[in-house]
């Protein structure tokens, strides 16, 4: 079904300590697809994303990369494949500036080529983040914050890009201009694995949603899905 | 969280302690001393242990209590004639009194308990490093105090001449009484507070707990049996001086508590007897030692080396402790036990983990 | 001894105390460790100098430099790195334990006499003369102090490893997920940790020409309690509380009645608890971080 894999995973256990988070979970993104993860509170989507990061060791499965193994290397390696997570919780260092923090996405940059372009490019999606490139990140608001950490990933050129969670506690408006922006990261042939806790938006949003709950993939919707309200209900609440 | 067994743990310690006492009181003279330290050790690591296991809060000032308990102890229960002569300067009231072994030890407790409450009453709203410095400061100026105020005590001489009553069974006794102190203290409501608190200080305050006074509480119950390790270590030397009770002691205790697993009496009482007898061998064995088959001579002075590495590398193999932080339970020792029978694969499993230095709100 | 002479031993001790601090701070700020085995590479400086005692001094500083550097980056790899996320009262012990056993060594290797090691004697020449006497060695420790802590300050604020290793110190797991280097990041603070020493080392022996085992730990000690007194997690609170702990105290010998100078360490530390009282959090940390450095 899908042609051309970007990232597989396979049979993923996670566990903390004894307590199970992640289990056996199968997941496919296809390049260029835009894939949605959602599910309940506690049902291992951040978890799952930690450990193609490389942050958590899985205790079993696989996770392949444009076909290569990742699991046990270090995160700055599978950073420098192409892989790259915009964080639960906008993690944007806010005793920087603005645009230091900007400069800390050139880091895992396989080149510094095309600096500038990317950077007028992000200026366009994220007018805001140029505005107040010379501002203290602490002093931006939850939405600039979350436009400054997804501009901050674009700008290690990730051919994959890992979201979680972006659109939580954003104004509408703000939810808004944050999906019209990953549609053009889309469009300019990132991959995009999307964690949202909106299922309905998300299915309607993504090429494929899987829906996950107590750490197991439950099932598989597509964007016709979006309406059918029972069969997600089923997906969070069934057995 | 650590389960509390009720008192398999407590059982299984006293255990222990008396299995080190019943070979301690069937070697030689001089070797028998090896045992006593390692039981006096023992009730000091109990008192460290109150306080840190359970609010997990680092202390360097513990030793001070000991120090406070050595040397009041000490200083109480030389008879009035000689101390005349080696202490000139002692504050009359201490130089016409003299009282028992045994009332030193409870006296030494009382003092330690109540030093260890008034210097607590301020200190213990600190944490994370602050707290580590600030009880820092205490061992700091308990030791420049007792090394200079010849009122109180011989100054930076050595006191001499101090009754040695702690043999094999009083130093049992002392630290039997300590773990069922401690023990006592880790499964009263108190107590279980405090662990609770450890977890999560933020969540306890929000259902009512008084978090400082709880670890004041457990501070000065700390303090006390401190004070009880240090008069019993002055009672088994005979003489002491400050640098006895200072910084080498602090971090030998702590690095028995952490290397034995802070979170469990049973990791304290592993961590202190095994520290503790491995550092006497390894003087004993500067003068060579019989195992089992052949005579070790160590070289002069590599036995701290040998030591220090020692717990290096205990550290970095097991960084949980010895014990893994858990308390002693029959049933784990049976799960450990069919692990290890079983395939090893089963024990090379790594369970998730996160990379890099622990998240902010832990404590020192 | 009258009030500038004893301002002048205080700057010195302080500007010794606040170049210890830099390497530690750094440490503390990628790592969140209190390294007490820094004092331990002060010592190893210090007797490398004593053993290249015949050679011309510029070749001891420089062995001395790379003894201390070798050493530093050696401890972080082979006792530090494998703890990394272990729990804080661990890693500590763990300090405790590698300074334990080198003190170890330094004794059975070096016994507790003191050795002699010098090679910038002339230091103690005196630059200005008259009723108070300034000697160069103040001289040099205090620029050496303003010229290391307003370079390594450069380097954190001014190039990418400097902007790596802030980011490392303020959020680890966001920094490896960026792709910092973090191993390369904490070498590099444990280098400069390293330099810092060394600098203390050759300084220090022209104060104290005789080497024995705690040579380092002692002052590594009082420095380490000056930076949290200071705020430890930034560059500048650290050393100015080093700074000033080394300051206090020189003046506090002066000021005292002379029946109270034995207890000088316990007013020195007296103050320090009413000070992390009063400021657990630092007594130069400001509210707002947004103008302090994080380190
Ligand atoms: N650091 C951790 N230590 C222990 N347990 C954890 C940790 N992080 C997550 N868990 C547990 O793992 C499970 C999965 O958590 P995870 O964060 O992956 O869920 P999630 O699907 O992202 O939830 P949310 O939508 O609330 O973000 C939960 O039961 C959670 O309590
Ligand atoms: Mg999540």
């Amino acid at each position: 079904m899908v042609a051309e894999p970007a990232l597989e995973i396979d049979s993923l256990d996670v566990r903390y300590g004894v307590v199970p988070a992640v289990r056996g979970a199968t997941l496919t993104v296809g390049r260029g697809e835009i894939v949605g993860l959602v599910g309940p509170t506690g049902a291992g989507k951040s978890t799952t994303m930690l450990a193609v990061m490389g942050v958590v060791a899985p205790a079993g499965g696989t996770i392949r990369f444009e076909g290569s193994s990742i699991v046990g290397r270090p995160t700055e390696r599978i950073v420098r494949m192409g892989l790259g997570l915009v964080p639960e919780g906008r993690h944007v260092f806010e005793a920087l500036t603005v645009e230091e923090n900007l400069r800390l996405g050139l880091i895992g940059r396989p080149d510094q080529s095309g600096v500038e372009r990317d950077m007028e490019w992000i200026h366009g999606l994220f007018p805001v983040v140029y505005e107040f490139r010379r501002r203290q990140a602490g002093l931006l608001s939850g939405g600039q914050r979350q436009q400054l950490a997804i501009a901050r990933a674009l700008l290690a050129r990730p051919r994959m890009l890992l979201l979680d969670e972006p659109s939580l506690g954003l104004a509408p408006i703000v939810v808004d201009t944050v999906f019209a922006a990953l549609g053009e990261i889309r469009r300019s042939g990132v991959t995009i694995l999307l964690v949202e806790q909106r299922a309905q938006i998300t299915v309607g949003f993504a090429d494929r949603t899987y829906v996950m709950s107590n750490g197991i993939l439950k099932m598989e919707l597509t964007a016709t899905d979006a309406d059918a309200t029972d069969r997600l209900v089923d997906a969070y609440f069934g057995s | 969280m650590t389960r509390l067994r009720v008192p398999q743990t407590l059982l299984a310690s006293i255990a222990l302690l008396a299995i080190v006492a019943l070979l301690g009181s069937g070697a030689s003279a001089s070797t028998q001393q090896d045992y006593i330290s390692a039981l006096v050790s023992a009730t000091i690591v109990y008192g460290l242990y109150m306080f840190v296991g359970s609010s997990g809060v680092i202390s360097f000032g513990h030793i001070s209590f000991a120090a406070i308990g050595a040397f009041s102890a000490g200083v109480l229960t030389i008879p009035v004639g000689p101390k005349h002569l080696t202490m000139p300067g002692l504050w009359p009231f201490l130089a016409q009194h003299s009282v028992s072994s045994l009332e030193s030890l409870v006296i030494a407790a009382v003092l330690g308990g109540v030093s260890a409450l008034v210097i607590g009453f301020p200190l213990m709203r600190l944490s994370g490093i602050a707290a580590g410095i600030a009880t820092f400061a205490v061992l700091q100026i308990t030791y420049n105090v007792l090394n200079q105020w010849t009122l109180i005590g011989p100054g930076p001489t050595t006191l001499a001449l101090v009754p040695t009553t702690t043999g094999i069974w009083v130093s049992l006794l002392g630290a039997i009484f300590s773990a069922i102190v401690a023990f006592a203290y880790q499964s009263s409501r108190r107590g279980r507070l405090l662990r609770a608190a450890r977890e999560d200080a933020a969540a306890a305050q929000a259902i009512g707990v008084h978090v400082v006074r709880e670890r004041l509480l457990a501070f000065g119950l700390s303090g006390a049996i401190c004070g009880l390790g240090g008069a019993l270590l002055v009672h088994q030397l005979g003489s002491i001086t400050t640098d006895q009770v200072y910084l080498e002691l602090t971090f030998l205790t702590l690095a028995m508590l952490v290397i034995g697993g802070s979170g469990s009496l049973w990791g304290a009482t592993v961590g202190a007897l095994a520290i503790s007898l491995l550092d006497s061998f390894l003087n004993t064995a500067e003068n060579s030692v019989h195992v089992v088959f052949f005579e070790l001579t160590l070289p002069n002075g590599s036995s701290d080396v040998i030591l220090g590495i020692i717990m290096t590398l205990v550290i970095l193999f097991r960084p949980q402790g010895l014990t893994g932080g858990s308390e002693f339970s029959l049933a784990g020792l049976a799960r450990v036990g069919r692990l290890i029978a079983a395939s090893p694969a089963k024990l090379r499993h790594r369970p998730a983990r996160s990379e890099g230095p622990p998240a902010p709100r832990t404590d020192m | 001894m009258n009030a500038g002479q004893v301002i002048f031993d205080g700057l010195a001790l302080g500007a010794l105390y606040a170049l210890v601090a830099i390497g530690l701070a750094l440490v503390f700020g990628v790592l969140r460790l209190i390294n007490f085995a820094q004092g331990e590479l002060i010592t190893a400086g210090a007797y490398s100098l004593y053993l290249t005692d015949n050679l011309p001094a510029l070749a001891s500083i420089v062995i001395c430099f790379a003894v201390c550097i070798g050493l530093s980056v050696l401890i972080e790899r082979v006792a530090f790195r494998p703890l990394r996320g272990a729990s804080p009262a661990t890693t500590l012990v763990a300090t405790f334990a590698v300074a334990f056993a080198l003190e170890a060594i330094w004794l059975m290797a070096f016994s507790s006499n003191g050795k002699p090691a010098d090679p910038l004697a002339s230091l103690n020449q005196i630059a200005i003369g008259g009723s108070l006497a300034l000697r160069w060695v103040t001289i040099v420790e205090m620029a050496a102090g303003v010229v290391l802590l307003g370079g390594v300050a450069l380097v954190l604020a001014r190039t990418s490893v400097g902007l790596q290793m802030r980011a490392a110190a303020t959020d680890f797991r966001m920094a490896r997920l960026l792709g910092v280097r973090t191993n390369l990041v904490i070498s590099l603070a444990f280098v400069i940790a390293g330099v810092m020493a060394a600098v203390v080392a050759v300084l220090f022996t022209v104060q104290q020409p005789s080497v024995t085992p705690t040579f380092g730990f002692d002052i590594t000690l009082v420095a380490l309690v000056g930076a949290v007194v200071g705020g430890v997690d930034r560059l500048w609170t650290a050393t100015a509380g080093a700074f000033a702990i080394g300051f206090a105290s020189s003046m506090l010998a002066d000021l005292l009645p002379s029946s109270q100078l034995q207890f000088q360490t316990a007013w020195v530390f007296l103050l320090v608890l009413v000070l992390l009282l009063l400021r657990p959090a630092g007594l130069f940390s400001t509210l707002s971080r947004s103008t302090v450095e994080r380190v």
